[in-house]
């Protein structure tokens, strides 16, 4: 049970207390994650201050389809992780697998569409070197990718663990914390997406 | 369990929408600079407000995580916006 | 609910030395933690101007003008924050003996600890040695050796990184391992620790990258990775300063004959 537990939700059907999904701890890295990333959001717009033409001409180069199509699989995993989470509260471990096995699949996806759009640029002669956009470029997206490697290797860890039905509504505070983790992976790119692709220029 | 009766269904197909009209309507050339970067990012932190309350369920957290977890979408699209405004082309 | 493990849960007798257990000394080791990082602030980071670092973009007339500039107090700073980088290796002695409490005497764990915050302090400290080197010799030596020192001394803080990423990794996973109901190190500062492990990988680009966040005065592996550690380092002695008292208490409540 949450050691911050505190007054009730009243909720339709019944009282519910507050509660942190997961176990406590994780929140303390998520919270800590989100701030880096906040940071990173504004050092960038702050780079874009000084040479926005070379940003915008810069912007224009990537590819903003395979950008859009990056957000709707990751919006999915996170729909799949969290149906998951719900399949354990209500002790239907059968569903459980494949929903965490959608979430690690559409990770993995990701990295493919993230590994193609890398190569693509590669062959363009476009590397982190090739201007201040592109090292912001490929230093925000490839942290933010390394996230989603580490959290689709938790999410496959999950999904062979949910095999032997070891998740339920008493034992779930580790799927709990990845999804979480997950979550946060997702909203991350929901604003690194325009940040990088879509703003344009006055 | 009906997936399509869940909450988080009808979250999920709301940011898919949302996520089609700023990828593929707002980013038209058609559509100033401006209605485009503010409507992208105003859409941008209603999306990461929905993935905080009801994907990560801190809709039932206690208050004071909440409210940080709310502030976080408002404050990071406000530094966004604040600093394109203050970006000459 | 007791605020100190009940002997079904704290090291029975013979977890603990048969010699006398000197719990001021132990404090006293864990109050260097601050210490030092009051003295790397100050005279690291203010007084030879390192927060944040020259850039490492600037060429080598820039960097031999910068000694020039500066060789006094480089040299104070550098010199002093050399010596007192010891406090750190004291510092992780007194953690490790709290692991110990937890982890059983000589646990791999604690003595990793130990090793990871003593080894720190060697690129610690001869990081300061190039570069008060550099301060003291600037008049005698070319702006392409100044650069040299100046880029040593940066690659070495920076990459040794891993050695104390063990440290910081070794106390979050004994500490997560306390059974006691109020943990002697709270979870906070243990998933910290995890935050501060994971910030400093990415440091690793620095010898690729002379501009921009991953430069080594940028803002993820300066700003971010130092201020992570930063942080970790008192919130981490403060807590362990209390397990001290805490321990010395439980000890003495369970009647062990050398508390």
């Amino acid at each position: 049970m949450s050691t911050l537990s505190r007054m009730p939700v009243a909720t339709a059907d019944r009282v519910k207390p507050r509660r942190l999904p997961g176990v406590d701890g994780v929140w303390v890295a998520i919270g800590a994650d989100s701030v880096i990333f906040a940071i990173l959001f504004m050092s960038f717009m702050q780079a874009r201050l000084k040479d926005p033409a070379v940003f915008e001409a810069s912007r224009q180069t990537l590819n903003m389809h395979l950008g859009g199509v990056d957000t709707l699989i990751l919006l999915t995993s996170s729909w799949s992780v969290a149906l998951a989470v719900q399949a354990m509260k209500r002790d239907q471990i059968d569903r459980e697998p494949r929903l965490l096995l959608g979430g690690a699949v559409t990770g993995l996806m990701f990295m493919v569409s993230k590994s193609i759009e890398y190569f693509q640029k590669f062959a363009e002669g476009i590397t982190p070197a090739t201007n201040d956009f592109f090292m912001w470029y490929f230093t925000l997206t490839g942290i933010h990718l390394l996230h989603v490697v580490f959290g689709t290797s938790l999410l496959t860890y999950l999904w062979i663990r949910s095999l032997r039905g070891t998740y339920d509504h008493l034992h779930r505070a580790v799927p709990e914390s990845v999804a979480s983790y997950w979550h946060l992976v997702d909203l991350l790119w929901v604003v690194l997406f325009p940040l990088l692709y879509l703003m344009k220029a006055v | 369990m009906s997936v399509l009766r869940e909450r988080v269904t009808w979250v999920w197909l709301a940011l898919v929408v949302l996520t089609c009209v700023t990828t593929w309507g707002l980013s038209k050339d058609l559509i100033s600079p401006t209605v485009a970067v503010v409507g992208t990012f105003l859409i941008a932190a209603v999306k990461v407000r929905y993935v905080i309350l009801d994907f990560m369920e801190l809709r039932d957290a206690p208050i004071p995580v909440r409210m940080a977890a709310e502030a976080w979408p408002v404050v990071v699209a406000a530094m966004i916006l604040g600093f394109w405004f203050a970006t000459g082309a | 609910m007791a605020t100190h493990a009940p002997p079904g849960i704290s090291a029975p007798a013979r977890d603990v030395s048969p010699y006398r257990t000197d719990y001021r000394m132990w404090k006293i080791l864990a109050w260097t933690g601050p210490v030092f990082l009051a003295a790397f602030f100050c005279l690291w980071g203010l007084l030879a101007d390192n927060i944040p670092p020259f850039p490492p973009s600037a060429t080598p007339d820039e960097v031999w003008q910068h000694y020039a500039d500066l060789r006094l107090p480089i040299m104070i700073g550098m010199s002093v924050c050399l010596t007192m980088a010891a406090f750190y290796m004291s510092w992780s002695v007194a953690i490790a003996r709290v692991m110990e409490r937890i982890e059983g005497p000589g646990g791999v764990l604690s003595k990793l600890e130990m090793m990871g915050g003593t080894i720190t302090c060697a690129p610690l400290m001869v990081a300061c040695a190039l570069w008060l080197t550099a301060a003291h010799e600037i008049h005698n030596i070319d702006p392409g050796i100044a650069h040299m020192l100046y880029w040593m001394g940066w690659l070495l803080i920076d990459l040794a990184y891993f050695v104390t990423s063990l440290q910081i990794a070794a106390v979050s996973i004994v500490f997560m391992r306390d059974k006691r109901e109020k943990k002697l190190v709270p979870d906070a500062v243990i998933w910290w620790g995890w935050v501060t492990f994971a910030s400093f990988f990415v440091v690793s680009a620095i010898p690729f990258v002379t501009t921009g966040p991953l430069a080594f005065n940028g803002v993820i592996s300066f700003w971010i990775a130092f201020f992570t550690w930063f942080f970790w380092i008192p919130s981490l002695s403060f807590f362990i300063i209390k397990a001290i008292g805490r321990l010395k208490a439980e000890d003495e409540a369970a009647g062990r004959v050398n508390a």
